[in-house]
């Protein structure tokens, strides 16, 4: 792994407030000296502006999963962005049933769906986690990773649950190789068909009184799918592409574990490690019929902090976020080498700043910008 | 109604008995010692060792309620009373006897005048015998539930429930335990003595018995300028000096009916994450107050009361006072004017299991202190409400506070000579 630049001890900002680091917050800009164009995205993108508060009537705290929809069907525009909550109004963790709309048209945001908190066919009920997508169909898919009080000594395994396009319950998958889909979907969308990857990271996970241990269990799981006309998605095949991720129950942060997820070319889906702190490649990622096990290391430690959700860049760069700070870190896949990382939320209400703010992130459709979550303040934000 | 002929006792009126301070004399040696004392005996000069200073009695009675406009005293004791009895006069009588109970205290005597029946338990508590008055007030507030509760009109009062008199929206981030919220009447006891203020509390909600039973109780107190942040607090107060502004922003006019003369009390529990803000850097305190800790100036500003200049910027044209900074999402200038008279206490009820709602989530045995807000206002949909949209959506100072209690209260007019608090509605 190779650094070519970090900003990590010298990103400066004139103010100390989040909004204004929004405004003036590219300082890494000016370390750089380009000859030959931009390195990265990260670079090119100098506005982060909040867009919506992401907290629905019925109080849900707490903004994971980020997922932009790639055609018009029910409550939803193209290009409008989901946001699903973990939390519930009470800010217990797994408890959140809400998934919230923002349309950049409007600029309003407005529920989407509000699940039930015990949801038949569910284990554990319903607290959605970053798990989401919108297929081309319409349909939605979102993680269940629930707790009864905010731990994971009371977790349950979970689902996955189909909503139609009007954010209503159609179907509840779960099962024995289902348990807490963390991590944010990749996903191949042929209309017809599609492939989910989903990571598990609830697997060994007990309580996270007094220091919980590390479980190795957590698992990648390749989902095809089926979708005729007029009918909802059926589950094909499942196929556990990558194991042994750790995975750790945590009284602040709920859990730690695999939580991103990429496609890249060449078939290579990409891991966030978040306690392994790496970005692990796993190859032959659609036709593999074994496990990879955790995969190969792409790249580690360096300006990765606890990475999280995952997403790629039109330049086919990986872009991260960190757990532990506000950062995201732009990744080569090609080389692994970690390119910068921007401070993107540097609040400094959490030491370092940023610690625990961010967690989903999902490019808009032009490829010109992404949105992020700030879960401090329960915002939508947008890097442009 | 007059207790000018009974046995009485007043608590300046023993303070001033050299025989009941030497002697600890019992409360019957010092029955009739000053009776009837209408206005608190001074202590004897000689006693006192300088000349008598004028008594801190802050009167009951009043075009206004006490406990508004008073100059802050250092303690509260705020309590809400649900009423159990279905009969209007029951109430009634509950408020008369009230009103004559919180004159007697204000003017430093016992709430009831005291028997002399050994067989019988003491109408008073005592504890507030030779304390002096200490500036004590009571406000009286009405709840929603004494218009209507669970749909049922108890009292025949549902007609008069004031427009005003909304229940509170749910705001943003808001974590509100029912135990620490509402009430069908609250009552807000503020003196300089914390013993005295509890005494008032004590002995009201006894009164109240087999008619209202009490709901929740919250403590306060205030020591000079700051809050437990460290910052001044109330330097953008409204001057309770100008009438002007009393009468626009916290004195109910001729809209609100019997209200006339009255003013609406919201109040709220903040528990503030003190751990987690006393590991902020300085900086990052100020920008999120909008105000500089150590003069309480506004950010870019010299003196605390000089004027909050929102539109100043720095050299880089980013703003001083930050975009949501709370004095900036606070102020009139944003909230199209609005202003409410606040009076505030801090509190620190121990420490307890508590959860935080921000990143990263501590979890343990953390201080349940805060700020226990109180604030009154002509109309509060377009004060408190207004402003705490505001505030509940896009103040800073969120990452640290949370809003665990709640109420909004009717507070009448004060009550006349003669005549009893509520009168104005129970009688119109």
């Amino acid at each position: 792994m190779t650094m070519r630049y970090t900003d990590s001890d010298s990103l400066r900002c004139a103010t100390l407030t989040r909004r204004l680091v929004a405004i003036a917050s590219l300082a890494l800009a000016t370390h750089l000296a380009y000859a030959d164009g931009p390195k990265g995205l990260l670079e090119t993108l100098h506005k982060h502006v909040p867009l919506t508060a992401t907290v629905p009537d019925n109080g849900d705290q707490n903004p994971y999963a980020v997922v932009v929809a790639p055609v018009s069907a029910g409550l939803f525009e193209r290009g409008d962005v989901l946001v699903d909550n973990f939390n519930n109004a009470a800010n217990l963790q797994g408890m959140g049933t809400t998934i919230v709309r923002y349309s950049p048209t409007t600029k309003k945001m407005t529920l989407f769906a509000q699940l039930p908190r015990d949801l038949a066919g569910c284990p554990g009920g319903v607290g959605l986690g970053t798990a989401m997508t919108v297929l081309k169909s319409g349909w939605v898919i979102v993680g269940s990773t629930p707790s009864n009080d905010g731990n994971t000594d009371t977790k349950g395994a979970g689902c996955l649950i189909v909503l139609d396009a009007n954010g209503k319950v159609a179907d509840v998958w779960a099962g024995p190789a289902i348990n807490d889909p963390w991590g944010n979907m990749a996903v191949i969308d042929n209309g017809s068909t599609a492939t989910l990857f989903v990571s598990n990271a609830g697997f060994g996970v007990g309580s996270s009184k007094g220091t919980p241990p590390v479980v190795n269990q957590s698992t990648v799981l390749r989902i095809e799918l089926a979708i005729a006309d007029g009918d909802k998605p059926r589950v094909t095949s499942q196929t556990v592409v990558a194991s042994n991720f750790g995975a750790q129950a945590d009284k602040g942060v709920f859990l730690i574990g695999p939580t991103g997820l990429a496609l890249g070319k060449d078939d290579k889906l990409f891991v966030s490690d978040a306690v392994g702190n790496r970005i692990s490649e796993i190859w032959d990622a659609t036709t593999r019929t074994t496990s990879a096990g955790i995969g190969r290391t792409l790249t580690q430690d360096g300006l990765l902090l606890r990475p999280l959700a995952l997403t790629v860049a039109p330049n086919g760069h990986l872009l991260v976020v960190n757990g532990v700070n506000g950062k995201v870190v732009e990744i080569d896949p090609d080389t692994g080498t970690q390119i910068y990382a921007q401070w993107i939320d540097n609040n400094k209400a959490q030491t370092p700043p940023g610690n625990g703010d961010l967690f989903g992130i999902a490019m808009n459709l032009e490829g010109t910008a992404f949105y992020y979550v700030e879960d401090e303040v329960n915002e939508l934000v947008i890097a442009k | 109604m007059s207790d000018a002929n009974q046995p009485n006792m007043t608590r300046r009126g023993l303070l001033g008995s050299s025989l009941a301070a030497a002697t600890g004399a019992t409360l019957t040696l010092a029955a009739g010692a000053a009776a009837a004392a209408a206005t608190p005996v001074a202590p004897p000069a000689a006693l006192a060792g300088t000349p008598p200073a004028a008594p801190k009695v802050e009167p009951f009675l009043g075009q206004h309620q006490s406990g508004i406009v008073t100059p802050q005293q250092a303690h509260i004791y705020f309590a809400t009373l649900d009423l159990t009895t279905t009969k209007r006069a029951d109430v009634v009588a509950l408020l008369q006897r009230w009103t004559l109970a919180a004159q007697r205290m204000a003017r430093g005597e016992t709430g009831l005048v005291l028997g002399t029946d050994l067989d019988a338990a003491p109408v008073d508590s005592g504890e507030s015998v030779g304390l002096a008055p200490a500036r004590l007030t009571v406000t009286f507030g009405f709840g929603p539930g004494l218009f209507i509760r669970d749909g049922v009109d108890r009292y025949g009062l549902a007609s008069k429930r004031p427009e005003a008199l909304v229940d509170l929206p749910k705001f943003n981030g808001d974590q509100l335990i029912p135990e620490r919220c509402g009430g069908d009447i609250s009552i807000q006891a503020c003196a300089d003595d914390p013993q005295v203020a509890f005494h008032a509390m004590r002995q009201l909600v006894s009164m109240a018995d087999g008619v209202g039973s009490l709901r929740w109780m919250q403590t306060g107190f205030v020591s000079g300028e700051r809050n437990l942040m460290g910052f001044k607090d109330g330097t953008n107060n409204p001057s309770v000096k100008d009438q002007n502004l009393m009468h626009t922003h916290v004195w109910v006019g001729k809209e609100g009916g019997w209200m006339q003369d009255g003013s609406y009390q919201v109040v709220r529990r903040i528990r503030i994450a003190l751990e987690h803000w006393d590991r902020t850097k300085l900086g990052f305190q100020e920008e999120v107050v909008g105000r500089h800790k150590a003069s309480g100036a506004p950010l870019g500003k010299k003196h605390a009361h000089d004027a909050m200049d929102l539109d100043a910027t720095d050299a880089q044209g980013n703003l001083v006072v930050p975009e949501t900074a709370h004095a900036r999402v606070a102020s009139p200038k944003q909230n199209d004017g609005a202003q409410m008279l606040r009076r505030g206490y801090s509190y620190n009820d121990g420490a307890n299991f508590y959860a935080e709602r921000w990143p990263p989530w501590r979890q343990g045995i953390l201080y349940d202190a805060g700020l226990f807000f109180a604030a009154y206002q002509r109309d509060p949909r377009t004060s408190f409400i207004r402003v705490n949209q505001a505030l509940s959506m896009q103040d800073m100072m969120n990452q640290y506070t949370t809003h665990v209690g709640s109420g909004i209260f009717a507070c009448p007019p004060g009550a006349r000579e003669g005549s009893y608090i509520g009168a104005p509605l129970f009688e119109a």
